[in-house]
């Protein structure tokens, strides 16, 4: 960059500190104004960064654990008022814990209710917790108010039955099918629930911790010995 | 005049196709040219990618996030070691953070004008794909100054990088911002005012924006379909918001908003403002720091679970670890924003022509390792 550039440049961002930006926009030569511009940024952090106190951010990052802890606490007070006995065991602060029956009426208010309005399911996935029992975890997030929440659902290995929420939120259809395909958790109630990721002749269901892979597929001997890959 | 229904016609495009864009099979139901529905099957890429982070270490689990979005390997690094860090409760230094930030932005350059030219490219526009290529090697080149790979980097740890800059970085990737600057006008004229190319993008394609959320579309999907949504303002990681820029989203300026020719737009416009980041950034990297000071000498993090978003060039890139204690992952889960993309794709894609469909599929710019992981 040549000298008189840098003079232009320095010249500009001067004068948009006391206010006046119309400096900065005439300058005709692209880069140079966006050079200009980023000088400016530059300037005003370096002004704020001094005027800030350190102990101020410790305060909020702490509030605003405490504001995540309290929504979890409400939350999982109005759902147990409003349909008794789906809160399932001892509450968590992280995330709230819920028995597999009501799943799809607590979802639909969850997305519908004005003051929560879930209206993006984030993330589904499974979770073998070994010892036979499996959990569906949903993300929620909304995206009008900010606020998230994780929801858990437990069931045993041998009757992995929870209702689906495919219509609820779109974008379960796939999430729903790919749990179904990893771990063998049965969604009711959803249209499609076929195998996404494996093959539609998979045995088993890979991510579970007792998997074990198949002798043959198609007459392939499936290699159990991993030698050198570790 | 009533409708006239013809015979009904099931036809496959892919699995390998160049259209598809890695190894997708479509499965369209046809009604002479108008397509009734289409039933996308993937998986000829699944490399169980989540069983492997079970078998190996935490840090051995970065190298195959590379190799899920293999044309952004540097965001899908980048949301792996956040949400370590996050879990770990590590905090790197400002020097760091700025060089991930640079590197973050180069990459959304390279993987945006891939997925732009390679759109075009389905539409039949070679020219602008050569040129995009053409470009994207330069941010190649700087890559492999940095860290030696070109495609495949496994440069950020949990806790740091694996290399500091090279002598000579600042200037080459100066250099190569004011040399692609005004390039960006260019390929916006070349193939965004292109008569042909708004011809078969705009009024086509459609996704309304309720449609694009409960579908879970994020990303540039999500923006054009003019829902201003952006991971890095709305949910800010890292030192984001100590940068100026601004968040495009589709306007309906050739057509109605959520068209193919939005999709495209919000896409060129995130270049310009990527470029301006990586300005600001290089600006204000500070000189001294150890790039290797905040790495644990082993990683094992608390008992615990943690979902976090990035925002990858394709969207909310999600990552959901839960950890025992050990230094295995107990499981981790890739939440990855082309998967859902492609899920919409029946919904936005049914009732429109066989050309268009192809169109449409292009827009969503999908990449088939990240959706088989």
């Amino acid at each position: 960059m040549s000298e008189d550039k840098e003079k232009i440049i320095s010249e500009a961002v001067e004068k948009a500190l006391q206010g006046d930006m119309d400096t900065i926009n005439n300058i005709e030569d692209r880069v140079t104004r966006s050079k200009a511009k980023a000088a400016l940024v530059k300037a005003k952090r370096a002004k704020v960064v001094s005027d800030e106190d350190s102990t101020k951010e410790d305060n909020a990052s702490e509030s605003k654990v405490e504001e995540k802890i309290n929504f979890n606490q409400t939350l999982c007070k109005k759902i147990s008022e409003k349909f008794s006995d789906s809160i399932d065991g001892d509450q968590n602060n992280d995330w709230i814990q819920l028995k597999p029956e009501n799943w799809l009426k607590i979802a639909k208010w969850l997305k519908s209710d004005e003051e929560l309005f879930f209206d993006s399911l984030q993330c589904n996935t499974g979770m073998d917790l070994g010892e036979g029992v499996l959990e569906s975890r949903y993300n929620l997030h909304s995206m009008k108010h900010l606020h998230k929440v994780e929801i858990r659902i437990k069931v045993s290995a041998e009757k992995p039955d929870i209702p689906s929420v495919e219509q609820v939120w779109r974008v379960a259809d796939w999430f729903e099918r790919e749990t179904y395909d990893m771990f063998g958790i049965n969604f009711i109630g959803h249209r499609d629930l076929r195998r996404i990721l494996l093959p539609d002749d998979w045995e088993g269901w890979p991510l579970r911790k007792d998997y074990e892979e198949q002798e043959t597929y198609h007459g392939i001997i499936v290699p159990k010995v991993k030698e050198g890959w570790e | 005049m009533g409708v006239v229904h013809g015979q009904e016609m099931v036809l496959n495009i892919g699995p390998q196709h160049p259209a598809t864009h890695g190894v997708l099979r479509l499965q369209v139901k046809t009604d002479g040219e108008i397509i009734s529905e289409i039933t996308p099957y993937m998986g000829y890429l699944h490399r169980c990618f989540e069983k492997h982070c079970e078998n190996v270490t935490y840090e051995q689990v970065i190298p195959f996030t590379d190799r899920c979005d293999y044309l952004a390997s540097m965001t899908m690094n980048f949301g792996y070691v956040v949400a370590m860090e996050q879990l770990m409760e590590i905090k790197v230094n400002d020097r760091v953070e700025y060089i991930r930030v640079i590197m973050a932005e180069l990459q959304r350059i390279a993987s945006h004008l891939l997925g732009i030219g390679a759109f075009g490219l389905d539409l039949g526009a070679f020219t602008p794909f050569l040129h995009m290529l053409r470009d994207r090697e330069r941010i190649l080149d700087i890559f492999e100054m940095t860290c030696g790979a070109r495609l495949l980097y496994n440069y950020m740890w949990v806790g740091g990088l694996s290399h500091d800059l090279p002598t000579g970085f600042v200037e080459a990737t100066l250099n190569f911002l004011d040399y692609f600057e005004p390039k960006v006008d260019e390929f916006e004229n070349l193939l965004g005012h292109n008569k042909i190319f708004v011809e078969r993008t705009a009024d086509i394609g459609i996704m309304p924006a309720e449609v694009a959320i409960s579908y879970g579309v994020t990303g540039p999907n999500l923006r054009g379909s003019g829902v201003k949504w952006d991971l890095r303002i709305d949910d800010p990681y890292s030192i984001y918001d100590r940068f100026d820029f601004n968040v495009p989203v589709g306007k309906g300026m050739k057509g109605t908003v959520g068209d193919c020719w939005d999709r495209f737009y919000v896409r060129i416009h995130e270049i310009r403002e990527s470029i301006k980041i990586v300005r600001q950034a290089i600006d204000q990297l500070p000189k001294e720091g150890d790039v290797h000071q905040a790495m644990p000498k082993k990683i094992r993090p608390p008992k615990g679970s943690i979902y976090r978003r990035t925002e990858s060039p394709r969207g909310d890139l999600g990552y959901y670890i839960e950890s025992d204690g050990s230094d295995t992952p107990y499981r981790v889960k890739m939440r990855s924003p082309a998967f859902t993309a492609l899920s919409v794709l029946n919904e936005i894609g049914a009732g429109w022509l066989m050309s268009d469909v192809l169109g449409i599929l292009g827009s969503l710019d999908i990449v088939l390792g990240e959706i088989d992981r």
